[in-house]
């Protein structure tokens, strides 16, 4: 198996992306040095209380070259802040960015005022205090980003994204299987590796805008190419999250199947085995991987995924990538691990106790027809109420949609019935295509936004406002 | 009464309907309003049903050609013989029905009345008034997407506000949605815009008469 891009690969990309990924040697480093964790510095019991940076820094992103970045607590990745269910979490954060931010805690269902949302800009210079309490149930992989008004994209291309994970109480899984954390995350370097991030008005601002930026090095954990150690016969968990700001994973571990057991809002009920899993933005996936013939290793792919509009489909589109590479090693077999047949119930949310189904209809770049406006409320609604929610696509490239707040559950995809109830909070739209969906407004009253979560969308008003009244 | 002196009243009709129409909001003279409201609506639908024919929307837009009584009448294509090949790319005419999710259901009048005027995809471009042809200023898209060609919408932009009202109007009430999927029509990265730019294909509104080319009678 390769380690290096393939030949393929390299030929079949611009030359510019060529240039750039020249300067990309492969390099493998044990993924298992994944972010740092928050240091908590409460000394009671149930909470956990850290402090939390985003500034300005120069990291080596690429091997050998320096890149000036926005970083919390000086790394890319920022570090994880692992959490149980029902902790009390309180996060100083501090803001010396030299433009306004928030901090998003994505997936978390909170207090409209923690959301870190647009509605709450932390000014540079200036600090403030995230509270919430994880709530029972959630136990699952989210993560924490910015969200500022229309500097979204910019800020995490920057750098600014990390994990949250929730454990939980009582985890159905054994304990002996060891835990990884893969962050996705792609990006696009100028020579001198500065970030790319072109002018708006230029044709290439434009492409980004249409598609999502898109970048040709493709990173785990802020790695190119890292590798995981497993044992032959080893059952490891892999908690996944696409942080890119545009790109669309579709997943597969070369020769080898894998075991899904959860999604955005934690455990499915039951594993599902899969060949491939398709991330889209901001999604998240909690796989079982198995350790091969010791001695032999795989490769975790990028398999090509046609998430584009005709106009700006990327010629290279149709390339296979590699991610990380999966060694087995000689060590003797481990012990072999039962996994649960069921890992939990989920409540599944009653359709006939929907109060209101809303259209939402998903433009290039519109919502409903319109571009954000802060000031509008586009769904109003009250706390309690349960709703069904429309989503149509009708445009030729994919929509992920994103709400903030509250997790919902699939009913259906352009008329077939969802196979398994799951909470989710991400749910990709593909082009010209239908979803419904079902939520329940469980406490929080605010203003919660929906949105398109390829970060260009967003960014240019690809969202709108839910206000939950009290 | 002859089809074509039905169309001429048609038409009349309905510029005296749209000439009125303001009228209704403001206070009118005793005895002026001749139409209620919901008449007027139907004459504007009227009158976009009549343009829509004599524009030959159906002779790319469906299987129907100009004959609304056929099967197939402004639903889009359905064969690869109805495509356009133009240059390198395919234009595939769309569904004009106001299906939701495949057709003109989703779009606002002005969403179509911009389609129309400025030649801006309206599943792209948001329900707005557009006050400027400069790209990023008043509301017109910073990176403009336009309709693919042969889409005419060059010559039809010097239609009246009213007429393109009308046809919006027509296409979003007069019609039955009918689902078909059309497949994107493909192009180049910037969506047509080098192709539109004002040196191309002329200014809106269009210069002062005469220009080079006219002579005063």
């Amino acid at each position: 198996m390769v380690l290096a891009l393939s030949a393929t690969a390299v030929a079949s990309i611009s030359p510019r992306d060529a240039l750039l990924i020249r300067s990309v040697a492969p390099v493998v480093r044990d993924v298992s040095s994944s972010p740092p964790l928050l240091a908590n510095i409460s000394k009671l019991p149930r909470t956990v209380e850290v402090n939390l940076t985003a500034g300005l820094t120069t990291l080596i992103l690429q091997p050998g070259v320096n890149s000036e970045v926005f970083a919390y607590n000086g790394h890319v990745p920022g570090p994880t802040l692992d959490v149980r269910e029902g902790d009390r979490v309180i996060v100083h954060f501090k803001n010396e960015l030299p433009e306004p931010t928030t901090v998003h805690w994505h997936g978390i269902h909170l207090p409209f005022e923690s959301d870190g949302s647009p509605f709450h800009p932390i000014k540079s210079g200036e600090s403030h205090t995230y509270e919430f309490t994880v709530r029972p149930g959630t136990a699952g992989t989210y993560w924490y980003h910015p969200h500022p008004d229309r500097r979204t994209g910019f800020a995490i291309g920057k750098g600014l994204f990390g994990a949250i994970v929730v454990h939980a109480a009582h985890d159905p899984l054994p304990a002996s299987i060891s835990e990884k954390l893969l962050i996705l995350s792609d990006n696009r370097f100028l020579k001198d590796g500065t970030i790319d991030f072109p002018d708006a008005v230029s044709q290439h601002g434009g492409i980004d805008e249409e598609n999502g930026r898109e970048g040709p090095v493709l990173f785990v954990n802020g790695r190119v190419m890292p590798s995981i150690s497993i044992r032959s016969g080893e059952v490891q968990r892999w908690r996944i999250i696409n942080a890119s700001a545009g790109r669309i994973f579709r997943i597969a571990l070369a020769g080898q199947t894998m075991t899904q057991i959860g999604t955005d809002g934690g455990l499915f009920e039951k594993p599902v085995e899969v060949q491939e899993v398709l991330l889209t933005t901001g999604e998240r996936a909690e796989l079982l991987v198995r350790g091969g013939a010791r001695g032999t290793r795989t490769v975790l792919q990028n398999l090509p995924y046609d998430r584009y509009s005709p106009n700006t489909r990327p010629a290279d589109w149709k390339v296979t990538r590699e991610l990380l590479t999966l060694e087995t090693s000689n060590a003797p077999p481990a012990a072999a691990v039962t996994i649960p047949p069921t890992l939990r119930t989920i409540e599944a949310l009653d359709t006939t106790r929907a109060t209101a189904v809303r259209t939402v209809v998903f433009g290039q770049g519109i919502i409903n027809g319109k571009t954000m406006d802060m000031s509008r409320v586009d769904v109003s609604t009250h706390v309690g109420a349960t709703e069904i929610w429309d989503i149509v696509n009708i445009v030729g490239m994919d929509h992920p949609f994103h709400l903030h707040g509250f997790q919902f559950q699939v009913i259906d995809r352009d008329g077939v019935r969802e196979p398994y109830v799951a909470w989710k909070d991400m749910l990709n739209i593909p082009k010209h295509s239908t979803a419904r969906i079902i939520v329940r407004y469980d406490d929080y009253p605010g203003k919660w936004m929906f949105h398109c979560h390829i970060l260009d969308h967003e960014d240019h008003g690809m969202m709108g406002v839910l206000e939950v009244l009290k | 009464m002859t089809r074509r002196s039905t169309s001429l009243l048609v038409c009349l009709s309905s510029i005296v309907v749209l000439l009125f129409a303001t009228a209704y909001t403001a206070p009118a003279p005793s005895g002026k309003i001749i139409v209620s409201p919901a008449q007027a609506r139907q004459d504007q639908i009227l009158f976009g049903r009549q343009l829509v024919l004599t524009h030959d929307c159906g002779g790319c837009h469906g299987m129907a050609g100009d004959n609304p009584s056929a099967p197939g009448y402004l639903d889009g294509v359905r064969d690869t013989a109805q495509q356009f090949h133009i240059g390198p790319f395919i234009t595939r005419p769309k569904n004009l029905t106001p299906d939701v999710a495949t057709g003109t259901g989703s779009f606002t009048e002005r969403q179509l009345f911009n389609a129309l005027r400025y030649g801006l995809r309206p599943e792209e471009t948001p329900d707005v008034q557009i006050t400027s042809m400069v790209p990023g200023q008043g509301n017109f898209p910073l990176h403009p997407h336009y309709l693919a060609p042969p889409m005419p919408w060059t010559a039809w932009r010097y239609m009246s506000d009213a007429e393109l009202l009308a046809i919006a109007a027509y296409l979003k009430n007069g019609l039955k949605p009918v689902k078909n999927k059309v497949a994107d029509s493909d192009g180049p990265p910037d969506f047509w815009a080098s192709e539109y730019t004002v040196e191309k294909i002329g200014s809106y509104p269009v210069a002062p008469f005469p220009t080079v080319n006219e002579k005063a009678p």
